[in-house]
């Protein structure tokens, strides 16, 4: 009797969790978003009838009121590393009204030699400054479980779940000890995740150091140095003066597709594109003098230096249209009408003496 | 200038037929005001028959583009001819817009 009473008032108040759901949700994504945390998982249920009544049937006697049982929604965010769950958690208090005696962090409650279930859960309540519905006032009133957890923590908690939920009888002592094991596993594969992330971070501000003290000649060529070294906007004087051939303008578009061009023409560190640019800044000019004037075109976009730079680098170091052709196709994909362009160039610089 | 858009399923085809100069490029803009509508655009234009395009032409290709990469589209010109081709190259502008 007890529990049907708890199953109507369920029914009863099942609009209001489904609408909660959604005020849950967009308030916690707006959170995210707002303080540039990315999470590889933010997911929100209202427990099923079915679920509900297993749980009644465990212990029913527990619950006076349906507000007794506080997960009827749960909210879940699944951060990509473990350390970020305490960010996500001091962001949770600021929001939500928490209910401090039914909340629990899990990751404290077990000994320091045991190894197990990993996520922190508490139980809250949406205040009135932060959303409120004059038709709903129990929106307010009503708690849901907002739990948080790393990626490795999540796979655990559902293989956990999943294989005890399948199986029939309680899990035999020896595998539990094996779920012990794999916990204390990816345990400590989250610690090297934050490491990791950790010495990455420091690796590109020693990176972006190195490349403003300008010793290029001591930084490598990779991926976030390349990117390190545009924002000291390396070509700007060049790719200004092809654009005052007509008078035109520059549109800024991204020079990241020449990265593997560099890499292809064996360029080892920041300061071999530093020499390209001293050493051939005039000749790409003269070529782009050559194509572009008279022709009115008053618009270019920033990449033409680089494209010039390359091409003449090329063309100086005997590469030809061979050299060129394979110069547009690591940057376009392969197209037949690059042979011609390829051709048309040399005879170009063969015009300015390039070559 | 002329400009015939075709919706084939998720695609749209577009043809261009002539030059685009300083005489015609606010035309040829209205003419495919169209395509900067809607979600996921997957744009399609045959440049076989256009035979010339001016910096203002490469302006609205350029405002094609990035309103097609904002909605998360794509769009690819093909069947240039070299000499408008040659336009693309020499501003550069092969690197921002994909020619096939």
């Amino acid at each position: 009797m007890h529990c049907e009473m708890l199953l109507s008032e369920y029914h009863e108040k099942l609009p209001i969790y489904e609408k909660m759901k959604t005020v849950v949700l967009d308030l916690l994504r707006n959170c995210l978003d707002k303080n540039n945390i990315l999470v590889s998982g933010l997911e929100a249920r209202v427990k099923s009838e079915q679920s509900l009544i297993g749980k009644l049937e465990l212990k029913g006697n527990k619950y006076h009121t349906l507000e007794d049982i506080t997960d009827i929604l749960g909210a879940r965010i699944i951060t990509y590393y473990s350390d970020e769950v305490d960010i996500i958690s001091a962001l949770a208090e600021k929001m939500f009204e928490i209910d401090w005696a039914n909340s629990v962090d899990k990751r404290k409650m077990l000994e320091i030699d045991r190894f197990g279930y990993m996520s922190l859960h508490y139980i809250c309540r949406i205040p009135e400054t932060l959303y409120k519905d004059p038709e709903l006032p129990q929106l307010n009133q009503m708690h849901f479980e907002l739990q948080m957890r790393s990626t490795l923590q999540h796979v655990w908690a559902n293989m956990y779940h999943y294989i005890g939920y399948k199986s029939d009888v309680e899990i035999p002592i020896e595998y539990q000890r094996n779920m012990s094991r794999l916990a204390g596993i990816l345990e400590l594969a989250d610690e090297q995740f934050n490491r990791i992330r950790k010495d990455v971070n420091n690796y590109r501000r020693n990176v972006q150091s190195m490349v403003a003290s300008g010793n290029f000649d001591e930084v490598p060529l990779n991926g976030d140095t390349f990117r390190s070294f545009l924002k000291l906007n390396p070509f700007r004087n060049l790719v200004d003066k092809i654009a005052a051939i007509n008078q035109g303008e520059v549109y800024e578009d991204s020079l990241m597709p020449y990265y593997n061009v560099l890499l292809h023409m064996e360029m080892k560190t920041i300061g071999d594109i530093v020499r390209m640019i001293n050493e051939n800044k005039e000749s790409a000019y003269q070529l782009a003098l050559l194509q572009l004037a008279g022709t009115g075109l008053d618009i270019v976009a920033y990449s033409v230096a680089l494209q010039n730079l390359c091409i003449v680098t090329i063309l100086k170091k005997g590469y030809g249209e061979a050299g060129l052709m394979r110069l547009f196709d690591a940057l376009y994909g392969e197209n037949e009408y690059h042979k011609q362009r390829a051709k048309r160039i040399v005879e170009q610089a063969q015009k300015i003496n390039l070559i | 200038m002329k400009v015939t858009i075709n919706k084939q399923n998720e695609k749209t085809l577009v043809v261009l037929d002539g030059r685009i100069d300083s005489t015609n490029a606010d035309q040829f803009q209205q003419d495919i005001a169209s395509l900067m509508e809607g979600e996921k655009p997957d744009i399609d234009i045959d440049c076989t028959n256009m035979t010339y395009t001016s910096s203002q032409g490469l302006r609205v290709f350029l405002l094609l583009q990035k309103s097609v990469m904002a909605r998360d589209g794509k769009m690819v010109l093909r069947n240039m001819n070299p000499r408008v081709k040659e336009v693309f190259d020499i501003t550069g502008f092969s690197n921002i817009i994909t020619i096939i």
